[in-house]
């Protein structure tokens, strides 16, 4: 593993984290009711604040296979407004189609959510801000980022459960890489692959700390993810107040490691928690929910049981 | 799976739309209300000015040089255009950026509509094109990567370079489309031997980085062995950038964009759709009116400016914008 040493001021302390995995199977499921009985055991401080779900939008979709269901974000939506929440805006940035209009209507969001225009925002195009990063874990002594995120009161990253061909895993954290402004970086935002994913993941997730965590886990994707991967059924939802350690219960969800992805060990030292005793769990238990995702070959040291799922790519 | 035939037939008349009258009143009005006060545009109206939203609306409203306002509302976006670029000749994508990016290209191209005031620099910004590698372009990095090749998850050429978004990383298909497009159109003693050995590896790079289907996405064909799925807005500015090649490639790519024309949602890619097929010889009249009626949409979600200029540029019959070049141009 390549060292970084990035470090933060003030130093990263924060009392154990809360997680929640609940067990649901459909999308057609009542998940905003789920959602707020979940969310209520966190008694988040949203009430007359503005709130922003940053969804995991990467790409035309029509199949639902790569992003965040529109269900799943429809439910969150619903359920921080039932909680008080005084705004609940939904936005992302897609790194691979700039045109966002698109990447909605393929997933049928409206449908869902209702009304776009007023509460929706499309983050590569954004007003902007230059931001003095603290961590340093990249070669990045700045990034630009949109002022919407930097605005709201209460940031919530709600990813699709998924393996990623580079990174390992592709949740919470990752999931973060979309308020980067393609506005500014282009489309995909090539400069933080150059810079190294894993550090760039630390970096933004250092700047723009998002406060919650919901993990739409009822279909996720495994093998060649985040795009290319195939659906798999995991029947999950994971929420919690602490990203890193959602991303880690997800993974042992998901079968594999945390400490052995490289991001999320970095995380785990500088942003939240990834070890289990430092992890309250709420809800289902990781083994009772656990499904082995399949992982690309370079990613078998992920695995937490060694004869756990590869990915073949002859079988496509 | 992009099967769907036939655009979506949204009359004219059906939708209480007046095709006649769509650009002036509706696309124009819209952009001159979105104009700043610094003469630029913002990605949506009321935002910072960019340049690169400014350059395709100083291209829309050069085009219709008609109307109240039009021709003002155009030098002001030139004027922003000015004040922007940087010192070596290249522009910004964002202001308090110091570094050019691709939106040198869509400068360079709004100033051809202004050619004769803006003669310096567009070649000013020209030669930064010119003079500027992406980074897969190195040595190194192509050192590198034969090292990695066992590990390669992409099918793709590592000798060939175009252009990227930002300096200091690799090729995209749409950055290289438009350098393309502005330097087939940039004057004759611009294009040294080496110039024309770039450009010719870049439109090698185009064809590479096509999808096995036909079609561009932003520039991953195969990751994995996995076939990449086309997308609108790269496809489009990649076959206006190699119209004349007269490759397979490139009529298997227009035969994907008009297979695909059913299948648009949006209001951008339904503008460059008619843009391209417009151009490139296979119009269909019905994305008039789906365009209009998908405009008068009151939820266009994601409204920005760049589409509305794109609508406006692709509802002109004259298509002035696609034949403006410089005094000895060589296209």
């Amino acid at each position: 593993m390549p060292r970084i040493a990035p470090a933060l001021s003030p130093p990263f302390s924060r009392p154990p984290s809360r997680i929640a995995i609940r067990r649901v199977n459909r999308y057609e499921a009542d998940l905003s009711a789920l959602l707020f009985e979940t969310l209520r055991e966190f008694d988040l401080p949203v009430r007359d604040k503005t709130v922003l779900l940053k969804p995991n939008l990467v790409g035309l979709d029509p199949l639902g296979m790569m992003n965040t269901h529109p269900a799943v974000i429809a439910a969150a939506r619903e359920t921080f407004l039932r909680m008080g929440a005084s705004e609940v805006l939904i936005g992302d940035g897609p790194a691979m189609d700039r045109d966002t209009q698109a990447v909605l209507e393929s997933i049928r969001l409206r449908e869902y959510a209702g009304p776009l225009s007023r509460i929706f925002v499309d983050l590569n195009i954004d007003a902007v801000e230059r931001v003095e990063l603290k961590t340093r874990a990249s070669r990045f002594k700045e990034l630009y980022f949109p002022k919407t995120v930097r605005g709201v009161d209460f940031l919530v990253s709600l990813p699709k459960l998924k393996t990623h061909h580079w990174a390992g895993v592709t949740l919470s954290l990752k999931n973060m890489f979309g308020v980067v402004p393609g506005g500014c970086y282009g489309w995909p935002k090539n400069i933080l692959h150059w810079a190294g994913i894993d550090r760039a993941i630390l970096d933004i997730n250092a700047a723009v700390r998002p406060d919650f965590a919901i993990v739409d886990g009822i279909i996720g994707m495994e093998g060649n993810g985040p795009i290319q991967g195939q659906p798999k059924p995991c029947g999950v939802m994971v929420c919690g107040d602490d990203p890193v350690a959602v991303d880690a219960t997800c993974s042992r969800v998901m079968g594999l490691l945390p400490e052995k992805i490289k991001y999320l060990a970095q995380a785990g030292t500088l942003l939240g928690h990834i070890q289990e005793e430092k992890i309250r769990q709420l809800g289902e238990s990781i083994e009772s929910t656990c499904t082995p995702f399949a992982v690309l070959e370079a990613f078998c040291h992920l695995r937490r049981n060694a004869s756990g799922p590869v990915w073949n790519l002859n079988c496509l | 799976m992009h099967s769907t035939p036939a655009a979506p037939d949204q009359s004219a008349a059906a939708n209480g739309i007046d095709v006649a009258s769509f650009v002036p009143k509706t696309c124009l009005a819209y952009l001159r209300d979105a104009q700043n006060d610094d003469g630029g545009w913002g990605f949506t109206q009321g935002l910072e000015s960019r340049v690169e939203p400014t350059a395709w609306c100083v291209l829309a409203l050069h085009e219709f040089s008609e109307g109240p306002g039009v021709n003002e509302a155009a030098a002001r976006g030139f004027g922003y255009l000015e004040r922007t670029q940087l010192p070596d000749g290249s522009w910004p994508a964002t202001p308090g950026q110091e570094q050019g990016s691709w939106t040198t290209a869509p400068a360079c191209w709004a100033l051809l509509a202004h050619r004769e005031q803006a003669h310096e620099r567009l070649d000013r910004g020209l030669n930064w094109l010119l003079q500027t590698t992406p980074a897969d372009a190195s040595r190194w990095w192509r050192f590198v990567r034969r090292l990695a090749a066992r590990r390669s998850v992409s099918s793709q050429s590592d000798q060939l370079y175009g252009w990227s978004w930002t300096q200091g990383t690799a090729s995209w298909v749409e950055p290289t489309a438009y350098a393309l497009i502005v330097l087939c159109r940039g004057p004759e003693k611009l294009l040294s031997n080496d110039a024309r050995k770039r450009i010719s590896i870049a439109q090698k790079l185009l064809l590479d980085r096509m999808c096995p289907g036909g079609g561009w996405n932003c520039g991953n064909p195969m990751v994995y062995g996995v076939a990449g799925e086309p997308q609108v807005v790269p496809t489009v500015w990649a076959l206006l950038a190699l119209r004349n090649s007269g490759t397979n490639e490139y009529r298997k790519s227009l035969d994907w964009l008009e297979a695909n024309r059913g299948n648009v949602q949006s209001l951008a890619s339904l503008a460059l759709t008619k843009i391209g097929l417009d151009a490139l010889g296979r119009s269909d009249p019905n994305l008039d009116n789906s365009l209009a009626a998908s405009f008068r949409d009151k939820d266009i979600s994601v409204v920005n400016v760049p589409a509305i200029a794109w609508t406006a540029l692709a509802m002109s019959s004259k298509r002035n914008w696609l034949k403006l070049t410089m005094p000895g141009e060589t296209s």
